[in-house]
């Protein structure tokens, strides 16, 4: 039993971190070129528990948390479960019913239909924006038929790499309102200084860490084929989703007039946190 | 990382069952301290002879000088099989004798730590102040010295087990004139020493477990002192992160039985269809879950570094609010019933009352979150 990284595990998820903080900054979330997804295949993403590569669902999730946090493209989450499952190559768009999430540059996506993974066509159009201002969508006339998939890991692994990108959005929307409340000075202190605030990041803090902890568990189980895998993938995506929705509205509390614009970023976390929720979302039924 | 147990480890887990199985006493253990007292006794030392003590003491001071891992094998297995609550033994076995297994003296630990494992030794901490609650470097309580002795004059309270206890783990004031965490002293005090007296307290749920302590020139030896005189806010500090280590496993444990009880009782009296308790209910599983997730986060923290990263602040927080959200669940399922609890009762109302502690001793809820935000998150002291 050990549920903390490697060093292996350390040294992949510094080179992820240093790799998204250069290419893919949350100030330009609105407005990535093109190229970024090439640059995130290069990385090796989307193929981590592929034969080829061949690395455990633990390691995965260590750094789709680390994806979530920059706020990354939620197509690589389908285009990673699409190349473990199916023969697909190349990106793979995020279906979710009728709308199309990420959807330039392929006609395909992956989403879940009846708790099962499956495989959609549809025809490239012009993608719209959407609430969350880094994913744009395309809306269907009617929700596409699917292909299934015939193995039914590739739902929990997607619920899982959804859960990933949600504790990775809680916690960067944690991290930012604690460092505004470092930086804020009201009545001559950092904001921070003040309890009402302070416990304010705490409490984010112990949702991410929350979290995070059950992503992990969820993700051993996974890898270990535990008999609870599909609780423990459940429990791990619920949290998450609170954490993420909970965090990214205190930080916009935290950070005060500013967090109301359009032109700060503590918005942004907050409208990835909506769109996550309705990814995979767990129902009650599934944890009792 | 993974999540899975050795073929050593497996077979440390069936051992602790299987003893486990045929040794819980099938009587109940009392309420209060001072009728629990021979039961809790005759448990430790039956857990002692048995080599369930101390798993992880060193074996030279009657501990077995096992693995953390392993401790944490049994504290699960403990709690899975519904053994008894270590009561009087509490303070003892996860305060004082880690305490002084950190701190202490040789010769005072090969007096003292057999005597916790083999429970012919009951501990109690002697901390809280009236004038010293969440801010405990206010402590007032003096020790003057005089020649080898230390005289001890002031007060205690909230002190569990203090009726029943034969040692204190007690924290003053050495130095005349100090102030806040400078010149307090950490001592072994004899609670059968001439000018101590102690006055019970019961709680809101009716049980008699804590007290005030009273100290009247009382004299205790200087070679009492644990970990140096005027050291004793550090070796006091050493004792509460002793405390967010290994304990949470088998609250985790408790918990989750706790839960799963809450769910049966829902559905056997069609509330579960109730989609909001419901809801809840699933949320307190999930929840209950991460608990575990994090301890084990924990514990392998500490294999990894030798020591517990600052989280261990979150878990002690979540896990005291869960139980508490656990317990209230509890009530909310008992309607009216919950009108029905008369003092001496050994039931759900006794748990959600007894649990307001969880949120406020050892570090209320409110200080544990200033330590999260100022020694994990770095912001700015408040104080």
């Amino acid at each position: 039993m050990d549920l903390t990284p490697n060093d292996e595990q350390e040294a992949l998820r510094t080179a992820t971190v240093d790799w998204l903080a250069d290419n893919m900054p949350l100030d330009q979330a609105r407005t990535r070129p093109a190229s970024i997804w090439q640059g995130m295949e290069d990385m090796g993403w989307f193929g981590l528990t592929t034969g080829a590569m061949g690395l455990d669902h633990a390691t995965e999730a260590l750094l789709f948390a680390e994806l979530g946090r920059f706020l990354a493209p939620v197509s690589a989450i389908s285009t990673a479960v699409a190349a473990r499952w199916s023969d697909t190559e190349g990106k793979v768009a995020l279906a979710l019913g009728e709308r199309i999430l990420d959807s330039g540059d392929t006609e395909t996506a992956l989403g879940l239909f009846d708790g099962k993974a499956g495989l959609v066509s549809y025809q490239a159009a012009a993608a719209e924006p959407s609430l969350d201002l880094s994913t744009a969508q395309t809306i269907l006339d009617a929700a596409p038929e699917p292909a299934l998939l015939g193995e039914s890991e590739a739902a929990l692994h997607f619920r899982l790499l959804t859960a990933a990108y949600a504790v990775g959005c809680a916690e960067a929307a944690g991290a930012m309102a604690t460092e505004y409340a470092k930086m804020r000075e009201q009545f001559g202190k950092p904001i921070g200084s003040f309890q009402a605030i302070k416990h304010m990041c705490a409490d984010m803090a112990v949702r991410s860490q929350v979290c995070r902890s059950q992503l992990y568990y969820a993700a051993c189980a996974l890898d270990g084929e535990d008999p609870d895998v599909d609780f423990h993938i459940g429990a791990a995506k619920r949290l998450a989703d609170q954490a993420a929705l909970e965090n990214g509205r205190a930080n916009i509390q935290i950070h005060g007039g500013i967090g109301m614009t359009d032109e700060a970023l503590a918005h942004l976390p907050l409208k990835r946190a909506h769109l996550l929720q309705f990814v995979a979302p767990t129902a009650t039924a599934e944890l009792l | 990382m993974d999540i899975g147990f050795s073929p050593e480890e497996q077979e440390f887990r069936e051992q602790c069952r299987d003893w486990l199985q045929t040794h819980i006493p099938a009587e109940k253990r009392p309420l209060n301290a001072d009728e629990a007292l021979d039961f809790d006794k005759a448990w430790q030392r039956q857990l002692f002879e048995a080599g369930w003590a101390g798993i992880n003491w060193p074996e030279r001071y009657g501990g077995r000088g096992l693995s953390i891992v392993q401790q944490v094998i049994w504290l699960e297995e403990y709690a899975r099989a519904r053994a008894p609550w270590i009561g009087a033994n509490f303070v003892g076995i996860n305060h004082g004798g880690p305490t002084l297994i950190v701190n202490a003296s040789d010769a005072q630990k090969a007096f003292h730590l057999p005597k916790i494992l083999k429970g012919e030794a009951i501990w109690c901490q002697g901390f809280s102040e009236p004038g010293a609650g969440s801010d405990l470097a206010g402590i007032r309580t003096k020790g003057r010295i005089e020649g080898d002795e230390i005289v001890i004059n002031g007060s205690k309270i909230w002190t569990s087990f203090a009726h029943v206890a034969d040692y204190q783990e007690l924290v003053l004031r050495t130095e005349e004139g100090s102030q806040r965490h400078k010149g307090l002293s950490w001592v072994i005090c004899d609670m059968k020493a001439p000018g101590i007296t102690v006055r019970p307290i019961r709680k809101m749920s009716g049980q008699v477990e804590f007290a005030e302590v009273f100290y009247d020139d009382v004299r205790i030896p200087l070679d009492n002192v644990v970990g140096g005189l005027g050291n004793g806010w550090a070796v006091a500090m050493s004792t509460l992160s002793f405390e967010r280590g290994t304990g949470f496993i088998a609250d985790q444990v408790k918990q989750s039985q706790e839960v799963d009880d809450l769910i049966a009782t829902a559905r056997a009296e069609g509330l579960i269809t109730d989609d909001r308790i419901a809801e809840d209910l699933a949320q307190l599983k999930a929840e209950v879950s991460a608990v575990r997730a994090m301890t084990y986060r924990n514990i392998s923290e500490v294999e990894r570094r030798g020591q517990p990263g600052p989280e261990a602040s979150i878990i002690r927080l979540f896990t005291a609010e869960l139980g508490q959200r656990i317990e209230r669940m509890g009530i909310r399922l008992m309607g009216e019933r919950l009108l029905d609890f008369r003092y001496g009762d050994d039931d759900l109302v006794h748990d959600y009352l007894r649990g307001f502690a969880a949120t406020i001793a050892g570090g209320s809820a409110q200080i544990q979150r200033d330590i999260i935000g100022e020694r994990m998150l770095g912001l700015p002291r408040s104080r």
